[in-house]
């Protein structure tokens, strides 16, 4: 009886995904964003029971892609708590506020699929916030990674080496997606044009002063 | 010959009981043979400059969902191409991190109207500068397992255990390289190799592997090819006028050094 859950624990893959992203090669947007990864973000893990035990432990790596990448494509980030009103007597007020999600995430493998690759799906939430607290965009975002299987090498190591690729294009499509998203476009264009404004008064004043 | 020969009577003289064994290896020996078979085109017959302090990068193409250029054979062409520092080759992860996200599956080039213009891009292009990389090689393709067939079975028991059967499988190899120049904007050469193999396990007891290199055959023929594109000596013989267009085929099997055109 003893041996049973040794029996079924010798039957389930468990994965903690260990990957590591680079810096991104992009003009960052001259704004302060403020990112809110919460537990459920930093401490994901995705189990499956269908047809083989897979645990899958990502919130680690994730949160580590997201935090580069949102230093990368803004010139100043911080990592907040929660989403906060930010009033005129915040120093170093945040534009932004990004709250990321894990909304799904789908593996297939070869045993499943006949082909010899692993591939990892993962679908994420990027909820945006401006200044005031308000929501100003829901981004529904996808990212796939593959890996071909190879002789010798575990499932662990393919199962991670995919989801780590998966990553990477997650930040890809962050990188490049993020200012195309049309009401973070919107909210571009119209800081650029309070930002003369901004200035124009700002000169005033000086002036009167 | 001699030494099928030799060996025939050795086996004859002191293990009569293993010459069937013997027989059978050397067919399986034999048998277990690679073809190759290289297609090459280049715009000129001239080898393709290289200036000092300037690379190239080998890259594998990934954007299809069922196959993937494996890492391991970009990795085996680069070190082909290096030929011991004779050129300056940049492995493809540092190449893919100092310049992501633009050369990641989802968005790398395909086509040079496309390069042109991720090149438009400042920062990229000075970053192409400062690393000094003229030359991008995309190589697309893959190997696969064509055809199984045959069984074996293993058992372990307290007193011993082994393995009994006869099992063979088939693999190809189907690759093709394209040169990009990046300060001409412009493609320089293809090299397309297919490499064929058939591999046995025969078991008697203890297995016994008979495996056809495929893979490493093809990045041999592609890797060699491509060196010729850039260095004096490599081979890359042509018959053809220096201003016209090249395109070399040749068929060779190797694994027991036999050449056939």
């Amino acid at each position: 009886m003893a041996l049973v859950p040794l029996l079924l624990a010798a039957c389930s893959t468990n994965v903690v995904v260990s990957g590591d992203y680079p810096s991104a090669l992009t003009k960052p947007l001259p704004y302060h964003v403020g990112l809110v990864l919460n537990n459920s973000f930093t401490q994901y893990t995705f189990k499956s029971e269908e047809e083989q035990n897979v645990t899958m432990a990502l919130g680690q790596s994730q949160s580590k892609l997201f935090d580069r990448v949102f230093t990368d494509i803004f010139a100043n980030k911080s990592r907040l708590q929660t989403v906060k009103k930010q009033t005129a007597t915040t120093p170093n007020p945040i534009d932004l506020m990004i709250v990321p999600s894990v909304e799904e995430v789908q593996l297939a493998m070869p045993f499943e699929t006949r082909l010899n690759v692993f591939e990892v799906w993962i679908k994420y939430n990027v909820q945006v916030f401006n200044s005031n607290g308000e929501p100003i965009a829901d981004w529904l975002m996808s990212a796939y990674g593959k890996t071909q299987t190879r002789f010798l090498k575990s499932e662990e190591a393919a199962l991670d080496q995919a989801t780590t690729s998966a990553l990477r294009d997650a930040g890809v499509r962050l990188i490049i997606g993020f200012e195309r998203i049309p009401e973070i476009r919107d909210w571009i264009e119209q800081k650029q044009k309070e930002q003369p404004e901004k200035n124009k008064s700002l000169a005033k004043s000086g002036d009167l002063s | 010959m001699k030494g099928f020969c030799c060996s025939q009577l050795f086996t004859r003289i002191f293990f009569p009981g293993l010459f069937p064994i013997t027989c059978l290896a050397v067919v399986f020996l034999t048998g277990c043979s690679t073809s190759t078979v290289i297609d090459e085109y280049k715009v000129t017959d001239t080898h393709l400059d290289l200036n000092q302090g300037e690379q190239v990068v080998i890259m594998g193409r990934r954007h299809a969902g069922e196959y993937e250029t494996e890492p391991d054979f970009i990795n085996c062409i680069g070190g082909r191409l290096a030929n011991g520092g004779q050129l300056k080759v940049m492995p493809e992860q540092e190449f893919l991190d100092s310049f992501y996200p633009w050369f990641e599956p989802r968005i790398a080039p395909l086509k040079l109207k496309r390069m042109s213009r991720i090149l438009e891009d400042p920062m990229i292009a000075e970053r192409i500068k400062s690393l000094g990389i003229r030359y991008m090689v995309w190589v697309d393709g893959n190997t696969e397992t064509t055809d199984k067939s045959g069984t074996f079975s293993c058992a372990v028991s307290p007193g011993g255990g082994g393995c009994f059967g006869f099992a063979s499988w088939d693999k190809a190899s189907i690759y093709e390289a394209i040169v990009w120049d990046l300060k001409q904007l412009d493609e320089k050469g293809r090299v397309k190799v297919e490499t064929k193999g058939s591999s046995y396990m025969l078991a008697v007891g203890a297995p016994i592997p008979f495996i056809a290199q495929v893979q490493s055959d093809a990045c041999e023929g592609i890797g060699n090819r491509l060196k010729g594109f850039f260095l004096e000596g490599a081979p890359a013989e042509s018959t053809t006028p220096a201003s016209a267009p090249k395109r070399n085929s040749e068929r060779m099997l190797d694994h027991r050094g036999m050449i056939k055109s």
